[in-house]
């Protein structure tokens, strides 16, 4: 399961970051293995998404949130 | 000494420049406001420093342009003590680079910013503790709201630059592979480089060509050892220190749920009114300027003008000065200034709108409404906002372009925003507008507005399907806290930028007036110079240079050689353009010209075609000289430069053309052309359709994005392959 296959108002957690042009960026905004995750909605157009991390809102691409593999939780 | 100011965007590092050195540097609530060093000094009696504004940075490995500006000062350490701005309402984020900092073995001092929001929140954070912790000082403050700012000056000049600072350190695993590594780099801080980023850091380092290998071997003999991606082993032993620290020092208001940003993006983003809002406030922005009111407003200031300028002129008149001096002031200066300062309150306007829109943290989600659909033309939703501060000047605009992660996505946004209308040429769509389509004034400015922005991205498409091919622009953005913007800001943000107006008004544009008066008011007549009277301007030197270049604009729709002068004297500034056709046109009887007095004028001299063409031609033609050389800075290459302004000076005359050719047209013919034109369309992408059908190899490209270009080649290359790993 990716990040992209989470809805609007769930949370997971990260699990693993494959390879992607962003992919160390996306680590130092705090997104490692383990990191809680919210996931707050997308964009008009279905795509960036919004999610919150560490406190702050942060958007990505569905295609940067594919990479991402997560585990879904329940708060 | 130099300080440095460094912290992640957006966190306040400009407000905090302004407050310590007294500059008045642009201040926006979106990060990647400031891009590029900026030096000024410390306002303290008893040390002297230089204080450097740097871009914002989330972290030391960067990924664009003025990113690198501000890791390099880093990493070459040219500064002798960091402030460290930590924005407090993002503590454990904003700690992140604080870690990485420390490191170093620069002095630091850590500002925590925004305190004002934590108060108001109702939460505590124990910053003597934290002091303590991470043993250097930490001073509270709030750059916006003034506080904290003397101790923080304070704290600098007491600071003990000799005194080192406890080393962090990690678990023995990390500790271990860091002293492998410096036994080839000596600097602990560059190892930590280095295990984190590969062999991008060595570019700081000093490490002989013969070593190198052994360093790589080494490298890649460390992945083995931890269970962790061995990019993620330093940020994840960070954040795990970071979180320690926040659960002992801060103390957090989980009451805080629904934050008030979030009620606002509730609305702003809604997945269907989102668009619509976004469309409505450009509108209305315009419609603020351009309509009843903004052209109210004008007639009032165009008036006081008028009042002030006549009794200069009679004052002059009863001087009786030679025929010579009351030409140049009446004509001249005064015909030229009216003309364009009439503008300023529909300016004052625009300008107002754009600064609330910058400091309430609007224009972030304007780059996140719009990614998707800027992606196709190979942009990302963060070249949106280079192009909406196009609408206030393309100078800083092509600027913004540097906040851009990769090369070719910055030169397309370079290149189109001069089609984007900056403030300048609004007073051209404001003369002719007014003169010539009374009601619907504002919906044909509007139009040059729009036309502009599909001009722009119609452009980036070419650029992209031809010369572009492997664009694809990367797209991730922080959304900032919405803010009220400040009664000083927005007033500071709309005052800099019409004084900038005013001062371009007295000082270029005023030589550029006495100049044009001049070529236009002489001529030869019977072998000597002589001043001219009004109908026999065409006598004039600049008569005869507009009679020859009139034929190259006869096709669009140009049939007087005063069109031609105002617009090719736009090349100085946009607004010179207004100001000569006031010094041209101003002749026919009154004293005083200016913008609604040169409407009867206007109304002889052009039908409403023509003037949409020329308004066409102003706003695609080539940006004024401020632009250009920026343009040049920014794209770096003489080739790409010179293109562009051929290109724009194309497409400006190719558009104007056809607007006017087709216009001249009577419906019948209009009809037939447009019904051959939309045939041809189809079939063309008829037949497109069936080409790719036959030959898709590489159909799966959009949908996993493999296909483009990784954006750092060089640093995924020396970090070897692990970074694409599944
Ligand atoms: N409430 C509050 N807002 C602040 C404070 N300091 C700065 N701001 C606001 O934060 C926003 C960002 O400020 P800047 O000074 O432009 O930030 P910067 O760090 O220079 O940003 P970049 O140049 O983009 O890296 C602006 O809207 C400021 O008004 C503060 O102490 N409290
Ligand atoms: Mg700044």
């Amino acid at each position: 399961m990716t990040l992209q296959d989470i809805n609007p108002g769930e949370y997971c957690i990260v699990k693993k970051i494959r390879g992607n042009n962003l992919r160390k960026r996306i680590i130092d905004m705090g997104l490692i293995t383990g990191t809680k995750v919210y996931v707050k909605k997308t964009a008009p157009l279905g795509d960036p998404v919004e999610i919150i991390v560490r406190g702050y809102s942060l958007t990505l691409r569905k295609a940067e949130a594919r990479t991402i593999q997560v585990e879904r939780v329940d708060k | 000494m130099n300080i440095a100011l460094i912290g992640n965007p957006n966190s306040g590092k400009t407000t905090l420049y302004n407050e310590l050195t007294g500059a008045k540097q642009s201040v926006g609530n979106w990060p990647g406001v400031t891009v590029e060093k900026k030096v000024g000094k410390l306002k303290s009696k008893n040390i002297d420093a230089n204080i450097v504004d740097l871009p914002g940075i989330y972290s030391l490995s960067t990924i664009s342009l003025e990113e690198e500006v501000s890791s390099n000062y880093i990493m070459d350490k040219e500064m002798d003590l960091i402030i460290n701005i930590v924005d407090a309402s993002s503590l454990e984020r904003n700690l992140f680079l604080t870690y990485q900092l420390l490191d170093s073995d620069i002095p630091i001092i850590v500002a925590l910013n925004g305190m004002d929001i934590i108060d108001k929140n109702k939460e505590v954070i124990d910053h003597k503790a934290l002091s303590i912790a991470l043993d250097l000082p930490v001073i509270p403050i709030s750059a916006s709201k003034k506080i904290g700012i003397e101790d923080l000056i304070s704290a600098i000049e007491s600071f003990d630059l000799s005194k080192k600072r406890k080393q962090i350190s990690y678990n023995k695993q990390i500790e271990e592979v860091i002293s492998l590594i410096n036994e080839y780099i000596e600097d602990r801080f560059l190892s930590i480089r280095f295990f984190e980023d590969g062999l991008v850091a060595l570019d700081h380092a000093s490490v002989p060509e013969e070593k190198q290998p052994e360093l790589i071997e080494l490298y890649h003999s460390i992945k083995g050892r931890f269970t962790l991606d061995i990019d993620m082993i330093m940020p994840d032993a960070r954040y795990n220190k970071i979180i320690n620290l926040i659960d002992k020092f801060y103390n957090k208001n989980d009451l805080l749920k629904i934050t008030t940003t979030d009620k606002i993006d509730k609305v702003l983003t809604h997945k269907y009114l989102g668009i619509p809002i976004f469309l409505g406030i450009m509108f209305g922005v315009f419609f603020l300027a351009f309509g009843p009111l903004g052209t109210f407003i004008t007639v009032q200031f165009v008036w006081l003008i008028d009042q002030f300028f006549i009794l200069i002129i009679n004052g002059i008149a009863q001087l009786g000065m030679s025929p010579y001096i009351s030409s140049l002031i009446t004509k001249g200066i005064f015909g030229g200034l009216a003309a364009v300062v009439g503008f300023l309150p529909q300016l004052m306007i625009l300008f107002l709108a754009m600064a609330i829109l910058e400091d309430s943290g609007y224009m972030s989600r304007a780059a996140f409404i719009m990614d998707r659909a800027l992606r196709k033309f190979g942009l990302s939703g963060k070249s949106f906002i280079p192009m909406l501060i196009g609408f206030g000047c393309s100078v800083p605009a092509i600027s913004a372009t540097r906040t851009l992660d990769k090369d070719e996505d910055r030169k397309i946004t370079a290149m189109i925003i001069p089609f984007v209308s900056c403030g300048a040429k609004a007073p051209i769509y404001g003369v002719f507008a007014g003169a010539l389509f009374s009601n619907g004034s504002y919906i044909v400015v509007f139009s040059m507005y729009i036309i502009g922005i599909m001009v722009a991205i119609l452009s980036a498409i070419l650029f992209k399907k031809t010369i572009f091919k492997s664009a694809s622009a990367n797209y991730i953005m922080e959304l900032p806290q919405y803010r009220r913007p400040t009664l000083k800001n927005t007033w500071l943000h709309t005052w800099e930028r019409s004084k900038d107006f005013l001062i371009k008004a007295g000082t270029i544009l005023l030589a550029a007036f006495i100049i044009i008066w001049f070529l236009s008011y002489f001529g030869i007549v019977g072998g000597k110079i002589t001043l001219l009277s009004d109908d026999e301007i065409s006598k004039s030197f600049l008569g005869y240079i507009g009679k020859i270049i009139l034929p190259v604009f006869r096709p669009i729709g140009f049939n007087d050689w005063r069109a031609t002068v105002a617009i090719l004297s736009g090349f100085v500034a946009k607004e010179s353009v207004v100001g000569t056709l006031g010094i041209l046109y101003g002749v026919s009887g009154d004293v005083v010209e200016n913008g609604s007095a040169l409407y009867p004028s206007i109304r002889a001299a052009f039908t409403p075609l023509q003037a949409y063409s020329f308004m066409l031609f102003a706003l695609l033609a080539i940006p004024c000289i401020a632009a250009v050389s920026a343009l040049k800075r920014e794209l770096n290459s003489n080739k790409w430069f010179y293109f562009t302004l051929a290109y724009e000076l194309v497409v400006a005359y190719l558009i104007a053309m056809a607007v006017f050719q087709v216009g001249s047209l009577d419906s019948g013919t209009i009809l037939t052309i447009l019904f051959t034109a939309i045939i041809v369309v189809f079939v063309f992408f008829m037949i497109k359709k069936f080409i790719k059908q036959k030959g898709s190899a590489c159909a799966s490209c959009d949908e996993f994005g493999s296909c483009s270009l990784p954006q750092k080649i060089k640093y995924l290359d020396k970090k070897g392959e692990n970074t694409n790993e599944e």
